[in-house]
């Protein structure tokens, strides 16, 4: 396992590599000067853009200029945003907001997900299950902005239940619905994956074993059955660490908050680039080693599977 | 547990066995019909007695093993009738609470495919040692012991090294093995070997069934093996009884049945199997398949397939006669078919 742990990682290497090229090289392409627009109402002078440009580079070949990202980023300096601003402070206070916004999602999607489905896959056809069935249809149809405006009209602006908008410091309590709003998909599909998991396994020949055993029902279900039953769901909700931090883009856009994503979302509408790129790239980095963590944890989960 | 059940059941004293299984029916309700899986199964085993229950898939040796242990699936099963009586008390009227304590402690199960039937993500040692855990409240490292000792019984090389191992790092026997220390951890009274030998190799399965025979021999306790493999039974058993259709159609000490079948499918069997000194000749199989359980014939189930078929296997049920002592046949002919297979 250590070895192929080794060898994953250095797998990683071209992977990023790769993502990261592609990413540099497809920012700056896009139509539209960044620089042309920054002056308000009249066009930009020249010296500016000139200047401008010198400073980030845009003035020399792509490859010398991925050098520049290459090694800035090796060194930890990620420069600072067309506002002058140094982007490591703006990202440092954006993290913890993300991670926090991140894991309330994950907490969401395991404890609400993995229970639905539970209690449906155990009676199937029953109440809860034709529930279930249903209101995971309906979360599943809906994209997160759909679901995000509607919670922040419905539950902010005519219940007053909670605020419309987080607060800059982005307290727990005012993160619950926009870290349900972000976990809606995936907690849906975690409990549609958990159901038909345990309808799977509740008639496989150990259960029965365990029966058999004369364990308690509630030893069969609670051990021997999740045991087996969540291997598929925890993988699942593992590999969907890295999409849920770029779904925040959309749901921390709607609710204002000031994390990576809410960043990422005011950046590429502003066109600045110099956030853009290293916020992506860290993305990517975080979806890759999610990845390789689901698949060492997978090991763990279920023995019969083997690392060569 | 032990109070509850040495207490006299409802009727339940008459016979005095262990395990009595009495008129029992179990049926099956699907989509396409009532499937009939168990009519009227009667049998009983005492302690350190082997019964082996032979019959081909589909005849329902498996269910009544499955009502027994009380791990039926229902729906879609259901019992309509009948009693299995444990030291006296039908199981079938007890409250699920202490029909479970019964599982394990005094009747216990070793399945066909242990493979399947071991969980696949705990260890072996682990899964032994619950048996401890669950039902006498023993330690973890005292459960653990007690499964090396077991699996050591079992005659696992290396058990020590083993304990924690997980079933698909064994062999197919040893699989099988841990399975049959699995049942017997807690003395169970009575154990149900359901075709225990079929996933394995002719010479493991020679090893498990010598492992079966010996452990009975020294813990006394009743053994019902479930087989479809004649070859299998005969050095083991006690008694036998051939099953078809759901239902009983001979039962014998295993070797009046062996020296003189008494009912057509019983005899039929006894033909098909391969003979060193038949070699050469064309080997003998029963013509036809196993009867529809959805559609069961009239009469007769066997009648299809009997050359002994008259006109009122057609429409009569064959009881089961009492062909001497404790020798019963359902055939309304056994005295022919006795008589052949004597000559």
């Amino acid at each position: 396992m250590g070895r192929y742990a080794i060898r994953r990682l250095l797998q990683l290497i071209p992977v990023l590599l790769g993502t990261t090229f592609l990413i540099n090289y497809m920012v700056w392409q896009l139509p539209g000067d960044p620089f042309a627009g920054r002056c308000g109402q009249r066009p930009c002078p020249d010296a500016y853009v000139n200047a401008m440009r010198s400073q980030f580079g845009l003035d020399q070949p792509v490859l010398i200029q991925y050098w520049h990202f290459l090694t800035n980023m090796l060194t930890g300096n990620l420069g600072v945003d067309f506002n002058q601003v140094p982007v490591s402070t703006t990202l440092g206070a954006a993290w913890p907001i993300t991670i926090r916004l991140a894991l309330m999602a994950v907490a969401f999607e395991a404890v609400i997900g993995i229970g639905a489905g539970v209690l449906s896959g155990l009676k199937r056809g029953g109440f809860t299950d034709n529930i279930v069935t249903i209101s995971t249809l309906i979360l599943l149809s809906l994209p997160v902005f759909v679901t995000g405006y509607l919670l922040q009209w419905m539950l902010g602006v005519q219940l007053h239940v909670v605020e419309p908008t987080v607060s800059p410091e982005a307290p727990i309590d005012e993160l619950i619905v926009p870290a349900l709003v972000l976990a809606s998909l995936n907690m849906a599909f975690t409990a549609r994956l958990t159901r038909t998991s345990i309808v799977e396994n509740l008639r496989a020949d150990y259960v029965r074993t365990a029966v058999a055993k004369g364990l308690t029902n509630r030893r069969v279900v609670g051990i021997h059955l999740l045991r087996n039953s969540l291997i598929p769901v925890l993988t699942f909700l593992g590999t969907e660490v890295g999409s849920l931090m770029s779904g925040a883009i959309i749901t921390e856009g709607i609710f204002n908050i000031n994390g990576i994503g809410g960043i990422l979302w005011r950046a590429i509408t502003g066109q600045d680039y110099t956030i853009v790129v290293p916020v992506t790239s860290l993305l990517v980095l975080v979806y890759l080693v999610s990845n390789l963590l689901v698949d060492l944890l997978y090991g763990v989960l279920d023995p019969r599977i083997r690392y060569e | 547990m032990v109070e509850v059940l040495s207490e006299p059941g409802s009727r339940g004293t008459t016979g005095g066995a262990l395990l009595e299984v009495d008129n029992l029916h179990v049926e099956f309700r699907t989509r396409a019909g009532v499937a009939k899986a168990v009519n009227g199964v009667t049998y009983t085993v005492d302690a350190g007695e082997t019964l082996a229950v032979l019959g081909e898939s589909g005849s329902g040796k498996s269910v009544t093993a499955q009502t027994i242990m009380g791990i039926l699936d229902m729906p879609p099963g259901k019992i309509t009738g009948g009693e299995i009586r444990f030291r006296g008390s039908d199981l079938l009227k007890l409250p699920e609470d202490q029909r479970r304590k019964i599982r394990g402690e005094g009747i216990s199960m070793v399945f066909q495919d242990a493979l399947s039937a071991l969980n696949p993500v705990f260890p072996v040692g682990w899964q032994i040692a619950e048996m401890f855990r669950m039902h006498r409240g023993a330690s973890r490292s005292d459960a653990k012991k007690k499964a090396v000792e077991l699996m050591d019984r079992v005659r696992i090389p290396g058990a020590k090294d083993r304990v924690n191992d997980f079933p698909h790092q064994f062999s197919g026997g040893m699989r099988q093995r841990i399975m049959i220390a699995m049942a017997i951890a807690l003395d169970p009274e009575i154990l149900i070997a359901d075709e225990p030998t079929t996933a394995l190799d002719v010479t493991v399965q020679a090893q498990i069934m010598g492992l079966l025979a010996e452990l009975q021999r020294d813990s006394n306790m009743g053994l019902i093996l479930i087989t479809h493999d004649l070859g299998v039974v005969a050095d083991v058993a006690d008694k036998i009884a051939v099953m078809y259709g759901g239902r009983i159609v001979e039962n014998a000490p295993v070797h009046d049945l062996y020296r003189n079948p008494a009912h057509p499918y019983s005899k039929g069997l006894l033909e098909s199997i391969p003979r060193v000194d038949l070699k050469g000749q064309e080997l003998y199989a029963i013509k036809g398949t196993p009867p529809n359980l959805l559609d069961m014939p009239t009469g007769c189930a066997f009648h299809p397939r009997c050359p002994y078929k008259r006109d009122n296997c057609v429409t009569d049920v064959p009881p089961l006669n009492t062909v001497s002592g404790t020798r019963g046949s359902a055939c309304h002919y056994w005295r022919e078919v006795i008589d052949d297979s004597a000559s």
